[in-house]
């Protein structure tokens, strides 16, 4: 399976994007700043500590440079603005929490990554992409991630985070299209709350 | 390759050429900075097949559960990371007619170059290709692994309706016929398929590395899917949109 090179490729480069990011002004703050928060997040992820209580550990800092309202609102695509406030807020905070739960879980082995970033990419005035190239102790061969930032009144954001071409967004997105025309948030907030509720698979 | 097999190939690249376009535009997806994608609709999905797909997903879930899954775990129990990554590279060393091929009939001659010079230098320094030594030098470090249907996709031959296929997961028409064609390119199969003549590599010498390094790789993909499947509200989907997104990127490269 060719997909599988993708996935594993993937391992914990997800959580590379955590930390504080500034409220810089243009994309070169914005990749100066992702660098920190890249050694932010690999102090967290590799200190030692237990992986079990790594979710709980991250989530400050992811929560400091994810824009977690925006990327859970571009996921559920054009059925969030049928959601009620409460219903947005419920399944805001559900899949952030699962988004949370996806990165902690994709912490493998205990070799730090290295990390070459690349230059910022304006795509907007106020959004930028930022190329890295990832090696991991388990890939043979440097991961493609590209994050996609934008500048907030709060500073700089993660909205969306791209392994060897494919978006974080537009994958959970596809999921949740055909689920919110049949069930709206309902069975959104249904679904989310069911996959919570599943254990999480211990790393490897 | 007899001939009912490139006859299925023929049909299967004639459907991804005419069942192309109008749903193709999920592969284009949309970009974020364009506008504000929650007001965006979902691209519709090329997947005429989905019922039938759906049936073979579900059919490869259980043998990834009930048979692959304890063949990686032995297997990764038995044999060490590190002899798992040599026969990795290994096999991937002698995967190199299938990359030097394709970056030529793709016009990238200075890639094909690229490719050249990791399989000497692998193949000689790095032990009939157990180490990638091009790994530590970086004009060949990492240069994007080219194969047939990727070749088909630059000659603007679209992807065609999505399939999963027993056992081997996903794929689309284009790389169902891209996967034909680099078989025939790969040197392990050269003697089954009769290109090489030699009475020293008998078949079932071929079928026996073909094994190795289906058993060897199942680690890597039992794990990648269990992983899928545990972030996923939708795995079918979530495969479904990575595999497609994933080699449209590769296309691009």
């Amino acid at each position: 399976m060719l997909l599988h090179r993708f996935i594993l490729k993937s391992a914990l480069v997800l959580l590379l994007g955590a930390g504080q990011l500034s409220g810089a002004a243009s994309s070169d703050d914005a990749a100066t700043t992702l660098r920190s928060s890249v050694e932010e997040v690999l102090s967290i992820a590799y200190s030692g500590h237990a992986n079990e209580t790594l979710a709980a550990r991250v989530r400050p800092a992811l929560e400091k440079c994810f824009a977690f309202d925006i990327v859970t609102r571009q996921a559920m695509g054009p059925g969030w603005r049928q959601f009620s406030t409460t219903e947005q807020k419920r399944v805001t905070d559900l899949f952030s929490e699962l988004m949370i739960r996806t990165y902690s879980g994709r912490v493998v082995g205990t070799q730090r990554p290295k990390i070459v970033f690349g230059s910022p990419v304006a795509t907007a005035s106020d959004r930028c992409e930022i190329p890295t190239r990832v090696t991991t102790s388990s890939s043979n061969e440097p991961i493609a991630v590209a994050y996609r930032m934008i500048k907030l009144p709060a500073g700089w954001r993660i909205y969306d985070v791209l392994i060897e071409g494919v978006s974080f967004v537009a994958n959970y997105r596809a999921q949740f299209d055909e689920l919110i025309q049949k069930g709206g948030a309902v069975a959104a907030i249904r679904t989310l709350e069911a996959k919570l509720a599943q254990p999480v698979p211990s790393n490897s | 390759m007899n001939h009912s097999i490139f006859r299925i190939l023929v049909l299967l690249l004639c459907l991804s050429v005419c069942a192309v376009a109008e749903n193709h535009s999920a592969a284009k997806g949309v970009h974020p900075s364009d506008s504000d994608l929650t007001d965006v609709p979902v691209p519709k999905t090329n997947d005429p097949w989905q019922r039938l797909n759906r049936t073979t997903f579900r059919f490869n879930d259980g043998l990834n559960t009930y048979a692959l899954r304890p063949v990686a775990h032995g297997y990764a129990a038995i044999v060490p990371l590190r002899v798992r990554t040599g026969v990795t590279n290994f096999f991937d060393n002698l995967n190199y007619p299938v990359r030097f091929i394709n970056s030529v009939l793709q016009g990238k001659i200075t890639r094909s170059a690229q490719e050249t010079g990791k399989f000497v230098i692998n193949s000689t320094a790095g032990v009939g290709g157990l180490i990638r030594v091009s790994d530590h030098i970086s004009s060949i470090a990492d240069v994007p692994a080219e194969d047939f249907g990727q070749t088909l996709g630059v000659w603007g031959i679209c992807s065609g309706p999505y399939f999963v296929i027993p056992i081997l997961g996903p794929s689309d028409c284009r790389d169902v016929v891209g996967f034909g064609g680099d078989y025939a390119m790969n040197p392990l199969n050269w003697h089954t398929l009769g290109i090489i003549h030699d009475a020293f590599i008998p078949n079932a010498v071929s079928i026996a590395l073909s094994g190795t390094k289906f058993v060897n790789g199942l680690p890597k993909s039992v794990e990648s899917y269990d992983q899928l499947k545990a972030e996923a509200v939708d795995p079918y989907v979530a495969m479904r949109d990575a595999y497609l997104s994933y080699r449209a990127a590769q296309v691009k490269k």
